[in-house]
């Protein structure tokens, strides 16, 4: 990515033939993630023709050279490339891109009755001494509901159930955002107010090593989708159908009624950009980029973002510039969703805390389209890795 | 006062359009943001405030203070200062307070900034009053107005079928011409607004500094720097040489480009003030969160002497914006108790 963003009009990986690499598994690991970065890469307007990857051992000289030169054949007829974006151009301000929303109303919520059982769930565990603190949702002083922090049995009283609990509270639970607890030497296990979603969260972080089971207790919620303007659903809930946390220590609410499935705003966006031309879809995705602003909301927000320094944000700027401009500004966000595919749950959280409205969730979909597609599987189901990061299927044993 | 319709505003600055850069509200992707724009047509009419503030054509997010280019002949350094004039159309009374509070560290002292001073130069600013308060807004109570004309160069008031203009500075009046005008006896309207939250400078600061509320009031914090890119005043920023792929016009063959780069960041960050060696004063999101409040309340208004008044404009982006909904309105509130 680094190399289209430094101005190569085309890149050819050549690796040993799979099974004669003598660093064993790198070429592997290549052949799972190149056809998931070539679909980024094309998604976001470069023709993938300019990305190829291929295997020549060191004795195979005239297979070397034919490749080489049939790439560079290639990349020639597709003629000069036009990824970077000079320094200075001016704003693109041509297309638009309306926010997604939905527009299914909410089945009366029990929200009074699932209030209740988390604050009396909260008060046992931190009356019983289990946890250090409970993480949940609070209304504040504006009338928003967000994010929480009882230590105490009385600040349990404080914790909420409500149709805009739409925060993935699991962010919370990484080693950088969790909060230390003040006089206690031993860290105690944390309590945390999980959706359906936000549980496959959890399994993620488990499978990455992030805390153990023993560490995070879950107080499960069933949903039947969350609204962050009063009346609309959002987009990721009107077609989610899961009703019980995948994971949890204790339940709460009964499992709501399904609802009727309706086909996700974000689905079809995604396959209307793949109709559409490359030159069309890197006009599109620029056009969005424009208006990053580098604060690292999404980063931030994201309970899979958890690297103890980014790479985008390191002094070395061996992966990207400081500036905020447009080159950077892509390369961090097509960077974040390739790191995140097979990884991202979908929670969306990233989306909603972008002040830009930069339509985040059509990266992450069309990722986690590319991975269901290849390898049948789908974040945090089970708390196993990424098979973007491991080296062949199977190899991971769980427990 | 006098005083212009909305089709002679539409004419004028379709006029200033032509000969420099105009920016003005304009709406994308469903934000309102300040931008470039070609046409008055573009211009988002009756819109609130921009969720950007007016800082970034001042002091942009980032910019090439330098460029550097190595060859056979040697080092060759050249200063790159900001060219060509601009127009602010729409500016709240908020963004032009937030730019005097930036005017104290970049211009009024020595050393000025030569790259702020250039813009501040190139930049002629046409307020328009608000007609109310947004929910989040609370300029009221730290010594701003939605009508406050102080820190423009002309200032509009809404009224019936247009404007009464004010030209507050020279430059200002000089860009009005004189044909505009319609002599009108007219006042201009007159605005009534309350202080909703106690001035943040009653709040004696330092005795607050070990609170242990800096610690539950960060809990939620994300460490992500929206508010602080989202405010008026909020200047802090990195400075670093990087090396730059070669440009169509760029140096001959052999030749390496370098550029200066200072690119905005906040005490929101993680990384923030990292020293060599890893060290970081400001660790704990406690300990960055407190130092938004107090380098808006304390540290900035006595280190460039703003007297008694506060480095926050009342603006309540950070506010809006806070996907945790960190509260500054709240804090205030909170410590004046």
């Amino acid at each position: 990515m680094r190399t289209f963003d430094q101005g190569a009009d085309g890149v050819l990986i050549l690796g040993c033939h799979i099974g004669e690499c003598h660093y064993e598994t790198g070429n592997h690991r290549a052949a799972k993630r190149l056809p998931i970065l070539k679909a980024l890469m094309s998604y976001a307007g470069l023709e993938p023709e300019r990305l190829r990857l291929d295997w020549v051992s060191a004795s195979e000289g005239e297979r070397f050279s034919r490749i080489a030169n049939e790439f560079v054949e290639t990349v020639r007829a597709l003629g000069p490339i036009k990824w970077r974006v000079p320094s200075g151009e001016a704003a693109i301000l041509t297309q638009q891109f309306a926010a997604i929303r939905g527009d299914v109303p909410l089945v009366e919520q029990s929200c009074a009755v699932k209030t209740d059982a988390i604050r009396a769930k909260a008060r046992e565990l931190l009356n019983n001494g289990v946890v250090g603190y409970v993480i949940g949702y609070e209304v504040g002083l504006r009338g928003r509901t967000r994010p929480s922090f009882a230590n105490t049995p009385e600040e349990a009283n404080k914790l909420v159930w409500n149709p805009d609990c739409t925060y993935n509270l699991t962010t919370y639970l990484g080693k950088k955002r969790r909060p230390a607890v003040k006089g206690i030497e031993q860290p105690k296990p944390v309590a945390v107010v999980v959706k359906p979603c936000d549980s496959r969260a959890i399994n993620v972080l488990l499978a990455e090593n992030q805390f153990t089971r023993e560490q995070v207790y879950i107080i499960g919620v069933t949903c039947e989708g969350t609204q962050h303007d009063p009346g609309v659903l959002q987009a990721r809930c009107q077609v989610c159908n899961e009703r019980v946390p995948v994971v949890y220590d204790t339940l709460i609410g009964d499992p709501p009624p399904q609802h009727e499935a309706k086909p996700s705003p974000v689905v079809l966006k995604v396959a209307e950009l793949e109709q559409k031309t490359p030159a069309e879809r890197m006009e599109f995705w620029l056009s969005q980029f424009d208006r990053c602003i580098r604060c690292y909301a999404c980063r931030q927000a994201c309970p899979m973002c958890n690297c103890p320094v980014c790479l985008y944000e390191r002094d070395d700027s061996l992966w990207i510039g400081m500036g905020i401009n447009m080159n950077e500004k892509r390369a961090f966000h097509l960077g974040r969703a390739y790191h995140l595919a097979g990884r991202c749950v979908g929670c969306n959280e990233c989306e909603r805390a972008c002040p830009m409205n930069i339509p985040i969730s059509l990266l992450n979909m069309k990722m986690a389209q590319e991975i269901e597609a290849a390898f049948s599987f789908r974040a945090g189901l089970k708390p196993v890795p990424s098979p973007v990061v491991t080296v062949l299927s199977g190899e991971y044993k769980e427990g | 006062m006098n005083f212009i319709t909305q089709a002679q505003l539409t004419e004028w600055l379709d006029g200033i359009a032509h000969q420099q850069t105009l920016i003005a509200p304009y709406k994308m992707a469903d934000i309102l943001l300040y931008q470039p724009v070609q046409s008055s047509l573009m211009i988002a009419w009756d819109s609130i405030r921009p969720v950007m503030s007016a800082k970034e054509f001042f002091f942009p997010p980032s910019e090439r203070l330098l460029l550097i280019e190595k060859g056979a002949a040697g080092i060759k350094l050249t200063e790159t200062l900001p060219k060509g004039r601009q127009v602010i159309f729409g500016a709240r009374p908020c963004d032009a307070h937030g730019i005097k509070v930036l005017d104290a560290l970049f211009l009024d002292k020595p050393p000025v900034d030569l790259y702020y001073a250039s813009r501040r130069a190139n930049t002629t600013i046409i307020g328009l009053a608000c007609k109310e308060m947004g929910s989040s807004c609370f300029c009221t109570s730290v010594g701003g107005a939605p009508d406050d004309a102080s820190n423009m160069d002309v200032m509009l008031y809404p009224a019936e079928g247009g404007y009464a203009v004010e030209a507050v500075t020279e430059k200002g009046r000089s860009l009005i011409p004189d044909s505009l005008y319609t002599i009108d006896n007219r006042q201009r309207p007159a605005f009534n607004f309350i202080s909703n939250i106690v001035n943040p400078q009653s709040i004696n600061w330092p005795a607050h500094f070990d609170d242990e509320y800096w610690a539950r009031t960060s809990e939620r914090c994300l460490s992500c720097r929206a508010c602080a890119y989202v405010c008026p005043t909020c200047r802090c920023f990195s400075v670093r040489d990087e090396f730059l792929p070669v440009e169509a016009d760029g140096c001959n063959p052999g030749c390496a480009q370098y550029e200066r780069i200072r690119g905005w960041d906040s005490c929101e960050g993680e990384n923030y003030r990292r020293t060599a060696g890893g060290h970081r004063p400001r660790a704990e999101k406690s300990q960055r969160l407190r130092n938004r409040y107090f380098c808006k309340f304390y540290f900035y208004p006595e280190q460039y002497g703003l007297g008694n008044a506060s480095a926050c404009t009342g603006c309540g982006r950070c506010v809006d914006i806070c996907p945790v909904n960190v509260d500054i309105t709240e804090v205030i509130t909170d410590l004046a108790r």
